[in-house]
């Protein structure tokens, strides 16, 4: 398992230079809960036919700052997206609130819930 | 200006029994727009796992998220727990574990099939596949005390031997499953109902299956050389026969032909295991809390089932994340149904054998 640290303005960048859809498998995105109000959020993929190779892009955050999609690039993030929306509260770009919560909630139920 | 209609499928519907709602946008008997809502029974089991049990409970909690795949759940999560401890497990536990996983595959794939013949229309077919089942959940009672829950997978390896006079049983069964199978095989390629009907229906290209990072049956009915059992030697697949199954038409009877040709494959991969099951224990003890963070995957009946853990070397884990396989097909279930009659969508979700218990866990 290789982790790769980016910053939230450079990550659509590395994941676009990365990602060669016949290639590597996206398989989803996960949030972390970190000290300080901080949140861990993983781009997970792994790659075709190989041995366990799985990569994992990752920022650390805080919960206010805007985190953006890659759904131009892999359509299908924007479940995982609209999850992470829900269960952390925080905003990813064209991914509402609503899969699982009530559109309205105002609850995250995994926003700090590690520390 | 054309005119639409919104057309519900579910969350309660005649031919879809798991909770899920998908919106279609028609115009006539074209489906042009769809909207997919899965969290109606999202129960926080991800939140419990790091809240309410400790990590040597959590294989017993996880199993819960699904009552099909239970066993590729507290698999996944106890093999993930064990790379964080380091832990060596026997031979023995090993080839059990795989019986196991490929027993739930199995009843998994039978139960798809038999609702692919509901859909159908072919009521008689439906009742044959379920009545056959059951000499897979007989097995699976015989081996782990229980019909669904099993509780079988352990942090250091499964919690029951086989019992000597049990293997004759078992062999017995899957013989007759076997047959039944071929049975099967004959009515899915050759019944109207169940082969020509499907042709061309809720079609998935091989492009669109990596665009879409389809999984499981879907994807490899489409050609996708995806799955976990090929790209893991955590368990021994490639000793007991495992072969991967594809076919390249991408429809829903390509999709049935896969799935009844991991049927067969899974048979033979259960009786390889039995008649060379090596001797020993089936257990070893474990010591130690989980430190570090470790991300396993398994191949579900239905696809890709990953669960990353982060430990703090104390008995409540700081993360457990489940990602399972329904989840992230939603993307790629929308897709397929675009462009497709809303006559056909019953059918088409059927084949995606779709399990919202797993989706909201």
């Amino acid at each position: 398992m290789q982790k790769i640290e980016v910053s939230l303005e450079n990550v659509r960048d590395e994941i676009k230079k990365f990602y060669d859809y016949k290639q590597w498998h996206f398989l989803t995105l996960n949030g972390l809960a970190l000290a300080d109000e901080k949140m861990e959020v993983q781009w997970i993929f792994s790659k075709y036919e190989a041995m366990d190779e799985i990569v994992i892009y990752y920022a650390v955050i805080d919960y206010n700052e805007i985190i953006p999609s890659v759904v131009d690039m892999i359509p299908s993030a924007i479940i995982s997206q609209r999850e992470l929306v829900d269960m952390f509260g925080v905003q990813v770009e064209g991914s509402e609130k609503g899969l699982y919560l009530d559109e309205d909630s105002q609850m995250s139920p995994l926003k700090g819930c590690s520390i | 200006m054309k005119k639409t209609i919104n057309i519900p499928l579910g969350s309660q519907h005649i031919s879809l029994l798991e909770p899920v709602r998908f919106k279609f946008e028609c115009e006539n008997e074209k489906i042009i727009g769809v909207d997919a809502d899965v969290g109606f029974v999202h129960r926080g089991v991800e939140k419990a796992c790091t809240t309410s049990f400790k990590f040597d409970a959590i294989g017993y909690v996880v199993a819960r998220v699904c009552g099909l795949c239970a066993i590729t759940h507290s698999l996944t999560y106890t093999a993930a727990v064990e790379k964080l401890l380091g832990a060596q497990i026997t031979s023995k536990a090993k080839y059990l574990r795989i019986l196991l996983l490929e027993l739930d595959r199995i009843h998994s794939h039978m139960l798809c099939l038999s609702h692919t013949c509901e859909n159908a229309g072919f009521e008689a077919m439906f009742m044959r596949i379920m009545g056959d089942r059951e000499h897979i959940m007989e097995i699976q009672e015989l081996i782990t005390g229980n019909r669904v829950q099993f509780d079988y997978i352990s942090i250091g390896g499964v919690n029951r031997d086989l019992a000597p006079e049990s293997v004759q049983k078992i062999k017995e069964n899957l013989y007759i499953v076997k047959q039944k199978v071929q049975g099967y095989m004959d009515e899915f390629t050759n019944n109207w109902s169940l082969s020509l009907k499907f042709k061309g229906i809720g079609m998935l290209s091989l492009d669109d299956a990596y665009m879409y990072n389809a999984i499981g049956p879907l994807a490899r009915a489409s050609g996708l050389r995806i799955d976990v059992r090929n790209e893991i030697d955590y368990l021994p697949y490639h000793e007991v026969g495992y072969k991967m199954q594809t076919h390249t038409d991408g429809d829903i009877n390509a999709r049935n032909l896969v799935r009844l040709a991991e049927l067969v494959n899974s048979i033979e991969m259960c009786e390889n295991i039995l008649n060379g099951l090596p001797e020993g224990d089936i257990f070893t003890k474990i010591k130690g809390k989980p430190q570090g963070e470790a991300l396993m995957r398994f191949e579900a009946p239905r696809g890709e089932l990953m669960y990353y853990i982060k430990g703090n070397g104390s008995a409540m884990l700081e993360r457990v994340r489940i990602k399972t396989p329904t989840f992230s097909c939603i993307p790629a279930f929308s897709h397929i149904f675009l462009g497709g009659d809303y006559a056909d969508a019953p059918a088409v979700l059927a084949s995606f054998d779709p399990c919202m218990s797993c989706t909201a866990k």
